[in-house]
């Protein structure tokens, strides 16, 4: 018996009935302390869900108290056909009572943690790939997938308890190398496979220093490893962080001594420079130098990946006296509202207005390539989004991922460029 | 549960729901996102594809964002992928919405584009019916084995919630 992960405490604490222990592909009957759903964009989905609840003979939603309802795809709609499906959708949850996120507040992997909604030990339901972002605050975060109508109609859905792999993370970052260069190397290392379906958690000296901005980075970036969830083991740094936005009371878990991780990764952060996922993979991961130069047409700042306050403050001190290269859309996305307030605030959003840089309201902006920033057959753009698929930002167009600073000095430079001669 | 079709092999590996169904075409009719299935890959994939016929991916198949792909291919009339492995939120929407899906290890090799195919989730099996070989895959879980043989989630819920109001009514 090697003991048991904090995960399948939180779990076993959920589930209904309680087993003591877990076997990892176990399934569990799991009651969730917050469910989570995007609007969607397809009224006949909607129509779909209202008639399975009605044949279910569903009346009112079992978790309507803890239910949260998002805005942040193609918010606000930016065509007739989105705009129907959306307002549709709205319709669905206003008529049973329902609060809604604005078009402006921004994206949810964000706003649950930012507003205590989401704390340690809590598991959060959401069907959104990205889920596992909010891991970084210790809460078990899987994206649902299958198990929406569970949720709606009976309160509950069921989760495999996941085999969970220890990322462990040492060394100092140079100058010019951010968390999200980190997620970007881990990414190409393990490749889109390398935690499938299980669950990863980010450990060592590296990520015991890292700012609560950059674990949430982390974290998001363990979808890309084809992971369930991401974990941060909370400590004061998370502690400080949650309990200046949240009056709900929650408890850490953790993970007994001698616990056997599935596997073990080590990773020595301390040489590494700057970062790109080149076209069409979040894997296909290369040092920043072999693909200097290439000259592009747009650079994305924004996503559930990169698109908190440290992200622009680092693209602020980039731009700062300086302007955007004419022939470069630079489009900067906050994530959420709050980001956009405090980058207002502290005179971020000037220097990128200053810049010629485009800031929009908060949301997934560029990411899903549905608005804000649709690509060109043949254009290039450098993006902290979250993926590089083929055809995910517009059709026949090459996106290379990278840092907030990388796509700011790259923004300015017309091409990809290294941060370090910026900063 | 046995279903039986002719293939479609896309043998590349992490094929996601992007490609499966591109994002842009997620607020149109089911039936308007089905003539769009899988064209990043194969262009004239959607005009070939007959009702019944099974998909069959590489690894990771499905993997990316959690957007409902599955949908569309049903809507375009596949029966069933069988996968070397799935990426996990395609492979939980698709039992949840009644697509057959299996992974089945060794597949890519076992089948070509046109082969009729029986898939057997019961007996763990996947047989080639053109060349007569048959091979085994690992048996789904016994609780997704049950959601599968009743058809998705919505005929599970709707068994599990008479289970309950029946437990209800006798306690
Ligand atoms: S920012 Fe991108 S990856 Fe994140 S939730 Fe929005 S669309 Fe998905």
């Amino acid at each position: 018996m090697s003991g048991m992960h904090a995960l399948h405490k939180i779990l076993i604490e959920h589930a209904h009935p309680k087993p003591a222990t877990v076997t990892p592909g176990e399934f569990l009957e799991i009651e969730p302390d917050v469910f989570a759903v995007q609007i969607g964009t397809n009224a006949e989905y909607a129509d779909r869900l209202e008639s399975d609840l009605a044949e279910l003979g569903v009346k009112t939603l079992p978790l309507k108290e803890r239910m949260f309802v998002f805005l942040d795809h193609a918010a606000p709609a930016p065509t007739p056909g989105i705009a129907a499906g959306q307002k549709r959708w709205q319709q669905f949850f206003r008529s049973r009572g329902i609060p809604m996120t604005d078009a402006g507040a921004g994206i949810s992997h964000l706003i649950m943690p930012e507003r205590g909604v989401v704390v340690p030990g809590c598991v959060v339901a959401l069907r959104d790939s990205h889920t596992p972002t909010m891991g970084a605050v210790g809460a078990f975060a899987a994206s649902l997938a299958g198990g929406m109508l569970s949720l709606f109609a009976l309160g509950r859905y069921w989760i495999d308890a996941p085999a969970v792999s220890l990322l462990r993370l040492e060394g100092k970052l140079g100058k010019g190398v951010f968390g999200r260069d980190v997620a970007l190397h881990i990414n190409g290392r393990l490749g889109q496979r390398g935690a499938q379906g299980k669950a990863v958690e980010f450990a060592g000296s590296f990520v015991r220093a890292l700012s609560m901005d950059m674990r949430f980075t982390l974290c998001n970036m363990g979808t890309e490893l084809g992971a369930m969830t991401s974990y941060v083991q909370p400590d004061r740094i998370t502690l400080d962080w949650v309990k200046g936005r949240t009056k709900k009371p929650f408890k850490v878990r953790e993970t007994d001594p001698g616990y056997q991780y599935d596997e073990v990764h080590e990773f020595n952060v301390s040489d590494l420079g700057p970062q790109v996922a080149a076209p069409h993979a979040p894997d296909n991961v290369k040092a920043l130098g072999e693909v200097e130069g290439r000259a592009i047409d747009q650079a994305f700042l924004g996503s559930c990946a990169s698109g908190r306050l440290e992200d622009i403050a680092v693209a602020a001190t980039i731009l700062k006296g300086r302007k955007v290269h004419p022939e470069v859309r630079f489009i900067v996305t906050p994530g959420s509202r709050e980001v956009l307030k405090a980058a207002t605030r502290l005179g971020y959003i000037e220097a990128l207005h200053e810049a010629n840089a485009i800031v929009t309201n908060a949301n997934c902006g560029a990411c899903p390539g549905l608005h804000g920033g649709i690509l060109a057959p043949g254009d290039v753009a450098i993006s902290c989004n979250t993926r590089n698929f083929v055809g995910r930002m517009g059709a026949d167009a090459e996106v290379y991922l990278a840092s907030p600073a990388t796509v700011a000095a790259s923004a300015v430079a017309g091409r990809i460029a290294n941060p370090l001669s910026y900063l | 549960m046995k279903v039986t079709g002719t293939v479609w092999k896309f043998p590349q590996d992490d094929i996601n729901t992007d490609q499966i169904r591109r994002s842009i075409y997620s607020h149109l009719p089911l039936k308007e996102q089905a003539k769009h299935c899988l064209e990043t890959i194969d262009p004239e994939f959607p005009a070939k594809v007959s009702p019944g016929d099974i998909l069959v991916g590489g690894k990771n198949f499905g993997c990316g964002s959690s957007r409902p792909a599955h949908l569309a291919l049903m809507a375009m009339g596949i029966a069933a992928v069988v996968a070397e492995s799935f990426g996990r939120l395609f492979f939980r929407n698709s039992i949840s919405g009644g697509l057959l899906v299996t992974p089945c290890p060794g597949v890519v090799d076992f089948v070509n584009t046109g082969d009729r195919i029986e898939v057997d989730t019961a007996a763990g099996t996947v047989s080639n019916l053109t060349t007569g070989a048959s091979m085994k895959c690992a048996p789904l879980p016994a609780f997704l084995r049950e959601m599968v043989e009743l058809g998705g989630e919505k005929p599970y819920l709707k068994a599990r919630l008479a289970r309950d109001a029946k437990a209800g009514a006798g306690a």
